[in-house]
């Protein structure tokens, strides 16, 4: 009897290790580390629909594991067995910055970098009643007064962004944490803030309701959505940001495993259906292999560890 | 008045009909089990909508949050379960009243009383959206601060005895500490569990306190061999019950509507205020906490009416005033709507399709509801040791779904025996769960405030809204010894 589980054990792990073609054989599941219904969320939904169209038979599941900033999910990801049908939702907060701020426990160099298929480009806006309506005067305000500017919490991407740019800038912020981009979100259309980082979907709306003014956009050229807007890099600041949705995996995948899922998230973002979702959402769709993505977020992980070092945020909840 | 009929078009489908019925029906089934919670369901839901139109994707979603948020009271009433935050408040009455074999009339009472609050909102919702959400944009720190110390003094008219209700309430405050802090983001009283860097998480928190505390109670008195509970067959509550609960119906959905609109309070805040209204106002307030249908009349109607209200602001202005409402609006941008005030103008027949929806999606869940009251009522007559045990199954399943985190799990079980011990010594376990849900609201408001006042207190202290609200605490904590004063005056 036993003797016959250990062989059904043995032909089952064989059958599965070798597997380019056979992987994947059951559902691959991808752990979202935020609340269900958050852009995250929803653009992981999307990918695991594209996938699910892409590839036939083949079921995505996605699983929220929210809580600490995105830290506990991340963590179970990175934690997971190697084997390819665990993977994360790479968000730039708990893998980039995150490990900097202490608290969580994995680093960079935990994470297999998959594939990145979108980016959330980010718009500097003025608030209802702001004192200042385009980068000219927000820049000559700051010189006088730190503008308050709103964001979704201590530590979060768009915490340091907004730092990050005032360090490039040479300007002075106040930072003022929200519980949620909603928050900062319903303050900032209120006046209660005076700026905020927003993303280029729900800046438009705000923006033709004349809710909030984009300032700036935190790219290299300007954006499509944004003909008039200026971005930081053309106004003499070397400052572009922007955060992302990719997925991650733990270190130590098989080496066709990791080659059928890089191939996997290439076909996916090159969808057009997934294209034309993802766009509606406000993502500017584009592809970038696991090497690329990995040398990105190490990027923004420097800037964030001097942004942080600044702050005296560095290694704080170790 | 052509052109709102011809912008009713796209609601008026049997299919799309169809579909918000099955919503209404999906949602009440999630909310009823515990753990998992109208946020969940819209959520889960949404990539089905994908291939919707707007009206028809985002009037499922709505089916679903109206009946989730109704849902919750089922297994508030019979299993002393709060199926969702919401309906927290509801355990109070709702609880002892099933307990009493009337779990028919009481799930009849939250039933009806959903409806009229749903009802009252969804006119609210399509005729005043536009002028009642600049209210959303009156809030800020100051104008939040005073709101949560408003709804902190509930607890002094709640707790009975006013000492041991401080003492809990205080408790609850200490440990909503847990976790990050909301401005620096340095963690406390973690221990370093990762687990806890949000802070012991609601649900799981709020289902030990009440169920599985319980479930300790009631196997202490297991010791004898109990009868089951006989049903009354009733699911319409008495004329008597009606009258009673008319304030309690008026005041619960005016509430509501006004907690909805403001952004981040939520459901839950509005059903703990609307029953301290109705207690306070009552005539009887010895009643409240014993089952009394109005005590469920007042949570409940506050609580529906916070699912439409909620959609005030979403609408009217694009900020979303909870979760659900959150959620929706990632609904609306995957359709290419983004919610805001030029909607009224770009997509009419959307706005139109969701102020109809709206209200069907009430009457959907007040027909289903009234039509499964025998079912779930059946659950009681199950043999008192066989229910026990399947409620410790669920506030396992439960706490632990709506987060996939073991620790919660740990919480739940520890939050478990902390709410029988305070029920076994009189301490008021609704006093811990308000200064669970305001405390952190109050926290971080008031570091908000002073951060971007640079540390002047008066800022406190100004602003019609704010000013209201402190006049309202101040009024809600002498109100025992005016209501003394007036009553021995009268007799005299």
């Amino acid at each position: 009897m036993s003797k016959n589980i250990i062989v059904a054990a043995v032909l089952a792990t064989t059958g599965a290790l070798p597997a380019y073609a056979d992987f994947p054989e059951r559902p691959l599941q991808i752990v979202v580390p935020y609340s269900a219904g958050g852009s995250t969320d929803l653009g992981m939904r999307v990918v695991a629909d594209a996938f699910e169209r892409q590839f036939d038979g083949i079921q995505v599941v996605v699983r929220n594991q929210p809580g600490g900033g995105g830290a506990i999910g991340t963590s179970a990801a990175i934690h997971a067995r190697p084997d390819g049908y665990t993977l994360g939702a790479g968000a730039q907060g708990p893998i980039a910055i995150k490990p900097h701020i202490g608290g969580a426990d994995y680093v960079i160099d935990d994470v297999e970098f998959i594939g990145l298929f979108a980016r959330s480009l980010q718009v500097m806006v003025a608030c209802s009643d702001a004192p200042f309506s385009d980068y000219a005067s927000f820049v000559a305000y700051a010189a006088e007064t730190a503008p308050q500017i709103g964001n979704s919490g201590a530590g979060g991407a768009n915490h340091i962004s907004a730092e990050a740019f005032a360090r490039a800038a040479h300007i002075n912020v106040e930072s003022i944490p929200f519980g949620g981009s909603s928050e900062a979100r319903t303050a900032c259309i209120g006046g209660h803030i005076d700026a905020m980082v927003a993303s280029p979907a729900e800046a438009r709306a705000a923006a033709e309701a004349g809710q909030m003014t984009p300032i700036f956009v935190m790219e290299e050229e300007r954006i499509a959505m944004f003909p008039d807007t200026p971005t930081a890099v053309e106004m003499g600041v070397d400052f572009t940001w922007s955060s992302y949705k990719g997925l991650v995996a733990p270190r130590g995948l098989p080496d066709d495993v990791l080659e059928w899922l890089r191939d996997a998230v290439k076909q996916v973002a090159e969808d057009p259906e997934f294209i034309a979702t993802m766009t509606e959402m406000g993502e500017f769709v584009t592809y970038e292999d696991g090497p690329a993505f990995e040398a990105r977020v190490r990027a923004d992980g420097e800037m964030a560890h001097a942004v942080l070092e600044e702050l005296g945020l560095l290694g704080m909840n170790n | 008045m052509m052109d709102t009929l011809s912008y009713l078009a796209p609601l008026l489908q049997f299919k799309v009909i169809l579909v918000i019925a099955l919503g209404t029906l999906g949602g009440l089934v999630i909310g009823a089990l515990p753990g998992l919670t109208a946020t969940m369901g819209v959520a889960l839901l949404i990539p089905l909508t994908f291939g919707m139109t707007p009206v028809m994707g985002i009037n499922m979603l709505i089916g679903i949050y109206i009946g989730g948020i109704y849902g919750g009271c089922v297994s508030a009433i019979l299993l002393r379960t709060p199926g969702t935050p919401a309906s927290a408040a509801t355990v109070l009455d709702g609880y002892p009243m099933a307990q009493r074999g009337e779990a028919g009339k009481a799930l009849g009472m939250a039933t009806i009383s959903s409806a009229i609050g749903g009802l009252f909102a969804a006119v609210v919702l399509a005729t005043l959206a536009p002028q009642l959400a600049n209210i959303a944009l009156k809030f800020g720190a100051s104008e939040y601060f005073a709101l949560a110390l408003f709804g902190l003094t509930i607890i002094a008219t709640l707790s009975g005895n006013l000492l041991k209700g401080a003492i809990s309430g205080l408790l609850g405050i200490l440990i909503a500490c847990v976790g990050a802090d909301p401005i620096s983001g340095v963690m406390r009283y973690t221990f370093g569990i990762q687990g806890f860097s949000s802070g012991f998480a609601f649900t799981p928190a709020l289902i030990g306190l009440f169920a599985l505390s319980e479930v300790f109670t009631q196997i202490e008195r297991l010791a004898g061999n109990e009868p089951a509970i006989k049903l009354v067959k009733d699911r319409w509550p008495s004329r008597q019950d009606m009258r009673e609960s008319r304030g309690a119906l008026i005041r619960g959905s005016l509430i509501g509507t006004l907690i909805g609109i403001i952004p981040g309070t939520g459901s839950g805040t509005a059903s703990w205020i609307s029953y301290n209204e109705a207690r306070r106002t009552s005539k009887t307030p010895e009643k409240f906490g014993t089952g009394f249908a109005p005590g469920i009349a007042a949570t409940e109607s506050a609580n529906n009416a916070v699912c439409a209200s909620a959609l005030i602001p979403l609408l009217a202005l694009g900020i979303p005033g909870d979760v659900v409402t959150a959620v929706l609006m990632g609904g609306l941008m995957i359709q290419g709507l983004a919610p805001g005030p030029m909607l009224f103008q770009t997509n009419p027949e959307v706005i139109v399709g969701i102020f109809g929806g709206t209200f069907m999606a009430t009457i959907f869940m007040f027909i289903f509801g009234m039509a499964l009251i025998p079912v779930f009522s059946k659950i009681l007559m199950v043999p008192r040791r066989l229910l026990t045990m399947a409620i410790v199954i669920f506030c396992f399943i439960g706490a632990f779904a709506i987060n996939l985190n073991p620790i919660d799990l740990y919480t739940m079980v520890g939050f478990g025996v902390l709410g029988w011990g305070m029920q076994k010594f009189g301490f008021s376990q609704a006093a811990l769960c308000i200064a669970l849900i305001l405390g952190p609201m109050m926290e971080a408001n008031l570091r908000r405030g002073m951060l971007q006042a640079g540390d002047d207190v008066f800022v406190f202290l100004s602003g019609p809204i704010t000013l209201l609200f402190l006049a309202l605490t101040i009024l809600s904590l002498c109100w025992p010894s005016i209501a003394r004063h007036l009553a021995r005056k009268t007799k005299a």
